[in-house]
């Protein structure tokens, strides 16, 4: 494919109507002006040969044979005065057959002699140097001598009067249909904006659903665009519902998994049960566990996706220090929440309550009661800090963030949280980084795309 | 202590009930929602299990029913989905806390008693009250130091007591929260129990934690320290 062909192809909407519409009315204006200007210069190049060849006919009436057998034409009795004027633009002549002027009017250019003209046949012709039209009338003179002599009669007319005429009128033409031309393309431009305006619109609202600005596609478009609009909106609403009935269905595969394991788990813990036995079923129940957990948490992380709901992180967080507040009862912690209610993320809910959750409670568990939470957004990327006032993160921190590895073997079940959130911030292309608070303890500090 | 116990499979709920009768409680089950609800609404309950994958009414429900109903015993979730948003769900409706499956045996007899004891008030392991000393996880009770040795039916009483301490507890309602459905009550145990644990714990009458009050009750009167 040619570069120009590809450019063409891809070209926007606006720009492939405007271009085609352009060319359309340039080649319509061309054709209608050149029609226009033909038309007009034939009409007045035959007023033109018609006044001349009056002009013909008024000096054949006033010619008179001469004493010597040649013809004369008495200049007084031909009608256009400016015959009799010299340099006025008008001149007659009379030449016999040999080409030799016989008689002239005033003269106002040289002429050479005109090729014969056939008699009673006309020539008329327009010449360039000097401009002018010339009208030759060849005929046959028969007197009373009954000898017929041929003659030829011109006359030469300047063209400044035509020729300003015919400039006066094109300027005019021309003047007109470039202002009709450009008030056209006005128009159109008018017309395309107007016309494509729901399709920017469109444009607007798509970017906007991206950005997490708004939900879905909303606003009123022209009935050829409901089906594409409404479409749109089926598939966005799909994606989000889609990801609600899959975590439904892993749900429901987790409880018909976990609960046979629970049960399992328990019988570990059978006295009767012989103490080598206990402890190979009790690794291999805590390696399954450990399987199924990550899997499914794994399967159930929405991840970044174009068209996410935007979420605001607020309330999710309000709710989970509520929850938490309550499994630490009656001492909990003190959240401190630098959250701006306004902020909207552009993630998954469920992936939020796991990513803030997991964070909140591992700073519950091992920090010293006092935890700072704050979220900010700058650009594409949002911000996510979690501090505590523990004892901190041990030696080689990043070890936690794989799966499995439990900072604190004292509190069973746990240490899969940061695990569980370096998966999610994967999901999301982001970056997480374990380090020091200024409270003391540890921080968590998360960026995402989102 | 009584404990109920909502979970459909049929395994891990004779072993919740198990682990739970083991720790001292009076065991209620109920194998579907419908059970279930009926029970957290009518029987004298001081902890429940609930499952929240259930048949019948949902765990959620049972919970948020039993809560407007006025029930304010402590509820601990089982669950297989280890989401938040289904823990936070479940802690919205009025459950006190979590366990998600598969568990073990000590997480949730330790979540039991923490949460069986905050009811009470009680933020630590050893209820104090005086020189009297009771370590509801390991079961034993000391008085000035001294370790009192007391039968499972005492000691259920004296928690019961202390967990209550300063209310007027009825003859009936320590029968109720001790005993099962389907067991014999007769008051006059009670009465028995009371006099062993007033002489084993104070047997020099210097106390006095436990009030007797006539025709209502009994009352634990020794404050907390």
């Amino acid at each position: 494919m040619n570069p120009l062909r590809r450019r063409l192809l891809t070209s926007s909407l606006r720009s492939r109507l405007l271009v085609a519409a352009s060319l359309v009315l340039l080649a319509f204006f061309l054709v209608t002006g050149l029609a226009l200007d033909r038309v007009f210069r034939d009409t007045a190049l035959r007023t033109q040969q018609d006044k001349l060849e009056g002009l013909v006919y008024a000096l054949l009436a006033a010619a008179r044979p001469t004493e010597i057998g040649d013809l004369t034409i008495a200049t007084a009795e031909v009608p256009d005065p400016r015959l009799k004027q010299p340099a006025s633009g008008l001149q007659a002549l009379l030449y016999d057959e040999a080409g030799t002027v016989i008689w002239s009017s005033t003269v106002f250019m040289d002429m050479p002699a005109p090729a014969p003209v056939g008699v009673g046949e006309w020539r008329f012709e327009q010449l360039r140097q000097p401009a002018a039209f010339s009208l030759a009338f060849g005929l046959r003179w028969i007197d009373l001598a009954d000898d017929p002599q041929r003659y030829t009669v011109v006359v030469l007319e300047d063209a400044a009067a035509y020729q300003g005429q015919l400039g006066a009128y094109r300027r005019a033409l021309w003047g007109w249909l470039g202002g009709a031309a450009f008030g056209l393309m006005a128009v159109q431009l008018m017309v395309l904006h107007w016309g494509l305006s729901p399709l920017r619109r469109l444009t607007r609202e798509l970017r906007a659903v991206e950005a997490g600005g708004q939900p879905e596609i909303g606003g009123q478009y022209p009935e050829e665009l409901v089906p594409l609009t409404e479409g749109l909106n089926a598939m966005i609403r799909n994606e989000r519902t889609q990801q609600t009935r899959y975590r439904h269905a892993l749900g429901d595969l987790a409880h018909s998994l976990k609960t046979p394991l629970a049960v399992i788990q328990g019988l570990t813990e059978e006295r009767s049960l012989a103490a080598s036995l206990q402890q190979t079923l009790r690794e291999q129940v805590g390696l399954m566990q450990q399987i199924t957990g990550y899997q499914l948490r794994k399967a159930a992380t929405a991840g970044r996706r174009v068209l996410s709901e935007p979420v605001a992180p607020r309330p999710i967080l309000d709710k989970l220090v509520a929850a938490l507040s309550k499994v630490y009862a009656p001492q909990p912690p003190r959240f401190e929440l630098e959250v701006p209610a306004t902020l909207r993320v552009r993630a998954d809910a469920g992936d939020l309550y796991e990513l803030f959750g997991n964070l909140l409670e591992n700073a519950a568990k091992y920090g010293g009661g006092r935890i700072r939470l704050s979220l900010v957004r700058e650009g594409r990327w949002v911000q996510l800090s979690v501090e505590d006032d523990g004892p901190g993160f041990p030696e080689q921190p990043e070890e936690l963030l794989e799966r499995g590895v439990r900072a604190d073997t004292q509190k069973p079940g746990q240490g899969i949280g940061l695990s569980a959130v370096n998966e999610l911030v994967k999901a999301y292309e982001g970056r997480i980084e374990l380090g020091r608070s200024g409270l003391g303890g540890a921080r968590v500090s998360v960026a995402l795309q989102a | 202590m009584r404990a109920l116990v909502i979970e459909d499979d049929p395994h891990l709920r004779a072993q919740v009930a198990q682990h739970l009768a083991d720790e001292g409680y009076t065991v209620d089950l109920a194998a579907d929602g419908e059970n279930g609800l009926y029970m957290a609404l009518e029987y004298p309950v001081d902890f429940a299990v609930v499952d929240l994958g259930l048949p019948g009414p949902g765990g959620i429900e049972i919970i948020r029913k039993a809560r407007k109903a006025g029930r304010a015993y402590p509820i601990l979730i089982l669950t297989a989905r280890d989401g938040w948003q289904s823990k936070v769900e479940g802690l919205e409706a009025g459950a006190d806390d979590y366990l998600v499956k598969p568990f073990h045996r000590e997480e949730l007899l330790a979540r039991a008693r923490a949460l069986v004891r905050r009811a009470g008030g009680w933020a630590q392991p050893e209820l104090r009250c005086g020189p009297i000393v009771v370590d509801s996880s390991a079961k034993t009770v000391q008085v000035d130091d001294r370790p009192v040795e007391l039968t499972a039916y005492e000691f259920k009483v004296l928690e019961y007591l202390i967990l209550h301490a300063g209310e007027v507890v009825s003859k009936s309602t320590l029968a109720e929260h001790l005993y099962a459905e389907d067991e014999e009550r007769d008051s006059n145990v009670i009465e028995v129990f009371i006099r062993r644990l007033r002489s084993k714990l104070d047997p020099g009458a210097t106390l006095n934690p436990i009030t007797t009050l006539r025709g209502a009750g009994y009352r634990w009167d020794l404050p907390r320290s």
